[in-house]
């Protein structure tokens, strides 16, 4: 069965030809090899034919085309194959430009990469005004680069700044700001599209049939100038942006620039075609670019997860979610909540306690009003579904609610239990809490199977990962319950098994401690955090984060550990001093390592820190590579412990996902253990055994499940996973 | 007693939940309309852990029909998690509209029509606009459509001087006389009768001079109004929820803003008559505040009520409404009151708790007065007089003088006060009665089912 289907249409005794793109069997279509030798064969009779226009149209009912096919870009592994791939796409892509009639796509649901740079060869674009409609390029956010033309095409059509927009940023636009800069020429109703496509085509019919190079117009001077003599200043601009966003570890974005400042208005095809080419297999062929293709694979993952093995058990529907403690975490959970159309109570002690909930809530909206993001309607109806109380009136509509009061097991157990007896038998209960025994908390419920942990990452709003901590008596159903929940709220769930800490605490926990450690090795605070940021590519470093996670609960969970792993935890000493300090909790207290603004923005780093512990100004006698390993070097120890002896998740992959989604973890090295493949067992071992003697530190010997891994030169991700 | 027995089609209140009542211009008057509805709404949801599913219909009262929500039964509705398939109507009947939702979902779920129905009203009359006056819009409307650049000029140097004489206008004539290019106050129009012409203050005055009420009659009526709603704080938040105000969150206003626990006869007889400035004796303080606030209640078919567990807290057993000459509205429960007996088949003697709205002290004695009068009663065709209204029965937690009269939500909130009243206090019959701009009186008759 063929993807493409063609066939042929007569609007008044003109006859057009029509490519409907329709992978058999499939959900989306894509340009994957077989579908662009189909459409190589269709365009090379069209382009002898007489036809009076062509058509390139989708019979999938939110799908455009998606775009190239991912899988055959990552098995890409030579420049020559990198070459022939692109040349070729390049080459049909050059054949629907050359067609001799006018060329017309329609474009309704997603048309992005390869599809939004074949929409881009065509003459004229309709795109329906449908939610499911959204163009762009996205492929620098695979660390890659538009590679069929769309680095050449696109800022032709829509002008330099629009199209550096879209390109550097891996936007998909949705109808009507395509519409807005000049990448679609009309948006219509779905249910209009054909015959407003039939009216546009008997004008250009009556108008002589021409084709056309549609060409942005810049308006105004301003504009104008920036376009052209001027364009140094916006590629300058643009390569700022990148660098300060991506802090010079992804170069996908800096190629498609470079390939855009070198081709933009330049009249040589072929040679601006080539450039975008050479730039692309520059891409193409690093592990970033791997990783990131990785990282999309994982996000696919969790899509088409439940969270269970049994696919067959349905999640309940959660209408209305209960939040118990309306502190930060509290107003966040209720936050993201509403924020998808759920209905939100949140109960606290006190009206004070509720407001602040409410405000929490109310001021991101109205962040997001101001920036138009949402519009005062939307506002409005958002802030509506929250919700607030003392009591427990309203409990028995509830189907979920998320415990985040203050982190004490007797008090949890007693308010679960509380909780339980005020809503329906068959609600669920989940707990937010990010060091407590999830199955020890569950004695509190009546029906433990309904009760299980759900944990969210601070700020809430922002963090995309939240662990769904299984008890041994979760029933499956309310696992899968709420990691639908979490779907929905737009959030990353990886089903963890109860255990210190999880997952992710678990690993962050002695790579923070690690970095006390060096603080008390004579080592510089900023320096530290820098190197992290800068050189590994953590969004902060480790002070940072203890001061954001806070100092407290750093200490708290540490101490935890401590008494779970008494062998190879160790509490900085540090860290129980500065902790004695309360004011120096971190960012909730407005200082800790740094300082803090009221509305919790950092602004300066606190030099008088090191007196305070007792230090030494920092001589820095540790190498950064050091600093780097030990800290990170501890995590994948842990891990190794957390994954092979503790199944806390199954795969290397939930792992990888979790780090990234809930640490900020480099996704261009595409997770914690994708990085430990790449270092490599033996190195890990060889280099903790070397600083665990060298340091005197017991904490960084290699665990055991480390030392097998070194031992039979195993990686994480089985050989073809990691490919 | 004339207590009926159960019927499967009796129309009972479940519950019934209120916002605080500020007056206005104060605490609520940033807070819209529809979302004083919403947040008493949300909580009678709550309250009564409802299925919002099974509601057949929103009814609310609402005067001031805000113009970025004229339907506002349906904001509110939507706002309050209704699913987009649930009907919504808002009703005006003046200051009886909430009453009239409570009133049209008796008469749809007696009639076996719906089931289940939220009832109430809502309204903001800080929020009550002030309309530019025709003399401008007509320049505006000009502007609009005109074509050359000198009938552009033209018109906006009109509209210039339109406004300095609006300006002229503010600084030389009395803050409510109309006058060409000032601004029509809504709320003022709304409290002048379209057919006499009469501002309801006039009304009141017009009766405090035909029944001999007195100046200090009146002004010890408000007095007790005033210390009987402190008195009764902690009994009315029993239908109160508390409202977060909006945007910053930084107040929650829990309780009423308007009764005075300091309020003294000396300081209510110092103020001068606001309507008649010379023979008049309705003063500010002796007239309910106008008011924010919305007043929410959940109706049911009693066998509905059963089948889904609800206990309820009073039975509809009858309502009435009556018209009257405007210029009088104020005799309004004393026509509605009796009608609504009638057909309760009910007397006054059985009847242990009023609400009367208070709307102005005058008013309410007036009515007290027409009550025990035979010869009223004859004049509206009774054999005797209506019955006796004991002071110990009326308004016994005070009234609107002192909690203040939303108009669109009055209705609602004294049926919601004295159903709980009544729960409290054990009492088998009750009714809430109120007059109603334009000449009409309403009433409706409660039975107790705790």
């Amino acid at each position: 069965m063929s993807a493409i289907q063609f066939t042929t249409k007569n609007i008044q005794g003109n006859d057009v030809a029509i490519l409907t793109f329709d992978r058999p069997n499939e959900r989306i279509n894509k340009l994957s090899t077989p579908v662009m030798r189909e459409l190589r064969d269709h365009l090379e009779k069209l382009k002898t034919s007489n036809y009076k226009m062509v058509l390139f149209r989708s019979a999938k009912p939110t799908i455009f085309i998606a775009g190239a096919d991912i899988e055959e870009i990552r098995q890409l592994k030579t420049i020559e194959d990198v070459q022939t791939a692109v040349q070729s796409g390049q080459e049909i892509m050059n054949l629907i430009e050359d067609l001799p009639m006018p060329t017309m796509a329609l474009i309704h649901g997603a048309c992005a990469g390869g599809g939004c740079e074949m929409v881009l060869a065509c003459d004229y674009r309709i795109a329906t005004e449908d939610s499911s409609t959204r163009i762009g390029l996205p492929e620098t956010k695979l660390g890659i680069i538009p590679g069929f033309g769309g680095c050449v095409r696109l800022p032709r059509v829509v002008g330099l700044q629009a199209a550096l927009d879209v390109i550097l940023a891996g936007k998909l636009l949705n109808a009507k700001k395509a519409l807005k800069i000049g990448l679609v020429d009309f948006v219509v109703h779905p249910n209009l599209l054909e015959n407003f496509a039939d009216e546009q085509i008997q004008k250009i019919i009556a108008d002589g049939g021409q084709k056309r190079r549609k060409k942005f117009m810049p308006k105004g001077i301003v504009a104008g100038l920036l376009e052209g003599v001027l364009s140094g200043v916006v590629y300058k601009k643009a390569k700022e942006g990148v660098m300060k966003a991506s802090k010079g570890h992804y170069p996908a974005p800096l190629a498609a620039l470079e390939v855009i400042r070198r081709t933009y208005g330049s009249a040589h095809r072929t040679q601006a075609l080539k450039t975008e080419c050479e730039e692309f297999a520059k891409c193409a062929l690093t592990d970033i670019s791997k990783n990131l293709i990785h990282v999309f694979y994982l996000t696919e993952m969790v899509k088409k997860q439940t969270g269970v093995a049994n696919g067959s058990i349905k999640a309940k529907p959660v209408k209305h979610l209960g939040v118990l403690g309306a502190g930060t975490m509290g107003g966040g959970i209720a936050y993201v909540a509403a924020d998808k159309g759920i209905d939100v109570r949140v109960k606290d002690i006190s009206f004070d306690a509720n407001s602040k909930a409410l405000k929490h809530a109310r001021d991101l909206w109205a962040r997001l009003a101001k920036k138009r993001v949402i519009d005062n309607y939307q506002f409005t109806q958002k802030m509506a579904l929250v919700s607030t109380t003392t009591d427990f009136s309203g409990f028995k509509n509830i189907d979920v609610t998320v415990e985040a009061i203050v982190e004490d097991m007797s008090i949890k157990k007693k308010v679960i239990a509380q909780t339980a007896s005020e809503m329906r038998s068959d609600a669920i209960i989940v707990t937010n809490t990010s060091s407590l025994s999830v199955t020890e908390m569950s004695e509190g419920h009546p029906h433990p199977e309904n009760f299980a942990g759900m944990h969210f990452f601070s700020p809430v709003h922002k963090m995309p990962l939240v662990e769904v901590i299984r008890s041994p008596k979760s029933s499956d159903e309310t696992i899968v319950t709420v990691f639908e929940l979490a779907k929905k709220m737009g959030k990353m769930p990886v089903v963890v098994k109860d255990g210190p800490g999880f997952l992710v605490n678990r690993l962050l926990l002695p790579y923070m401690a690690e970095a006390a450690f060096l603080l008390a090795d004579g080592m510089d605070i900023e320096k530290v955090d820098k190197a992290f940021v800068y050189e590994f590519g953590m969004p902060m470093g480790p002070f940072e984060l203890m001061d954001s996670v806070g100092l407290d609960v750093c200490l708290k969970v540490l101490k935890i550990f401590k008494s779970a792993y008494p062998d190879r935890i160790e509490i900085p000493p540090l860290m129980e001093k500065l902790e004695q300090n309360k004011k120096r909790l971190g960012q909730k207290s407005s200082l800790g390592f740094y300082k803090y603004s009221q509305d919790g923005r950092k602004t300066e780093f606190d030099g008088s820190i090191y007196s305070e512990l007792g230090l030494p100004a920092p001589t820095n006698p540790l190498s950064i590579a050091e600093c780097i390993e030990r800290c990170v070097f501890s995590m994948i120890n842990e891990c190794a412990l957390a994954l092979d002896a503790d199944r806390i998740v199954e795969t290397p992959h939930e792992v990888d996902l979790a780090m990234i989604m809930g640490t900020g973890f480099p996704p261009f090295r595409g997770g914690l253990l994708k990085y430990a493949d790449s270092v490599g067992a033996v190195y890990i071992v060889d280099q903790l055994n070397k600083y665990s003697a060298e340091r005197k530190a017991n904490r960084l010997k290699p665990s055991s499940k480390m030392m097998e891994r070194a031992k039979s030169q195993a990686t994480f991700y089985k050989q073809q996973e990691s490919q | 007693m004339s207590s009926l027995p159960k019927n499967a089609r009796d129309v009972v209140i479940v519950d019934g939940v209120r916002t605080p009542f500020a007056k206005a211009g104060t605490k609520l008057k940033t807070v819209h309309a529809a979302q004083l509805g919403q947040v008493a709404l949300k909580e009678l949801i709550a309250r009564t852990n409802l299925n919002v599913n099974l509601v057949d219909e929103v009814i609310l009262g609402n005067t001031g029909s805000p113009s970025d929500a004229v339907n506002i039964a349906r904001v509110v509705a939507l706002n309050s998690g209704f699913p987009l398939s649930t009907s919504a109507v808002t009703v005006h009947r003046n200051c009886a509209s909430a009453m009239e939702s409570i009133s049209s979902g008796f008469e749809r779920i007696r009639s076996g029509t719906m089931d289940i129905i939220v009832a109430g009203g809502t309204e903001n009359m800080s929020q009550m606009p002030f309309i530019m006056p025709p003399a401008i819009t007509s320049i505006i409307e000009r502007l609009g459509s005109a074509r050359s650049g000198g009938a552009k000029i033209s018109a906006l140097w009109d509209w210039l001087m339109a406004d300095l004489k609006q300006i002229k206008e503010m600084a030389t004539t009395a803050p409510l006389a109309k006058t060409k290019y000032k601004p029509i106050i809504a709320l003022a129009e709304g409290l002048t009768d379209p057919f006499v012409g009469m501002n309801m203050g006039m009304t009141a005055e017009v009766i405090a001079k035909e029944f001999g009420i007195t100046r200090r009659q009146q002004d010890e009526y408000a007095l007790l109004s005033h210390q009987k709603a402190t008195a009764a704080k902690s009994k009315i938040k029993e239908e109160m929820t508390p409202l977060y105000l909006p945007p910053d969150f930084k107040e929650t206003i829990t309780e009423d803003i308007g009764p005075r626990d300091n309020q003294t006869l000396e300081a209510l007889q110092k103020l001068k008559p606001f309507f008649d400035k010379v023979t008049g004796t309705i003063t500010a303080g002796n007239s309910c505040p106008i008011t924010d606030g919305a007043a929410m209640v959940l109706l049911m078919a009693r066998e509905k009520a059963e089948a889904l567990g609800y206990k309820p807290v009073a039975r509809i057993r009858g309502y009435g409404y009556v018209g009257l000459e405007p210029e009088r509205m104020g005799m309004g429960p004393a026509y509605s009151t009796p009608l609504a007996l009638k057909r309760a088949g009910l007397t006054m003697k059985d009847i242990g708790r009023v609400e009367l709205n208070e709307a102005f002290a005058a008013q309410v004695l007036a009515c007290q007065k027409a009550f025990e009068s035979d010869e009223f009663g004859k004049k509206l065709g009774l054999a005797g007089r209506i019955g006796e209204l004991r002071s110990d029965i009326l308004n016994v937690n005070g009234g609107a003088i002192a909690y203040g009269h939303p108009v669109g939500a009055t209705g609602s909130r004294i049926t919601l006060t004295l159903m709980k009243e009544m729960q409290r206090s054990q009492i088998q019959f009750g009714l809430a009665t109120l007059c109603i701009g334009g000449g009409q009186g309403g009433t409706i008759i409660l039975e107790n089912e705790g």
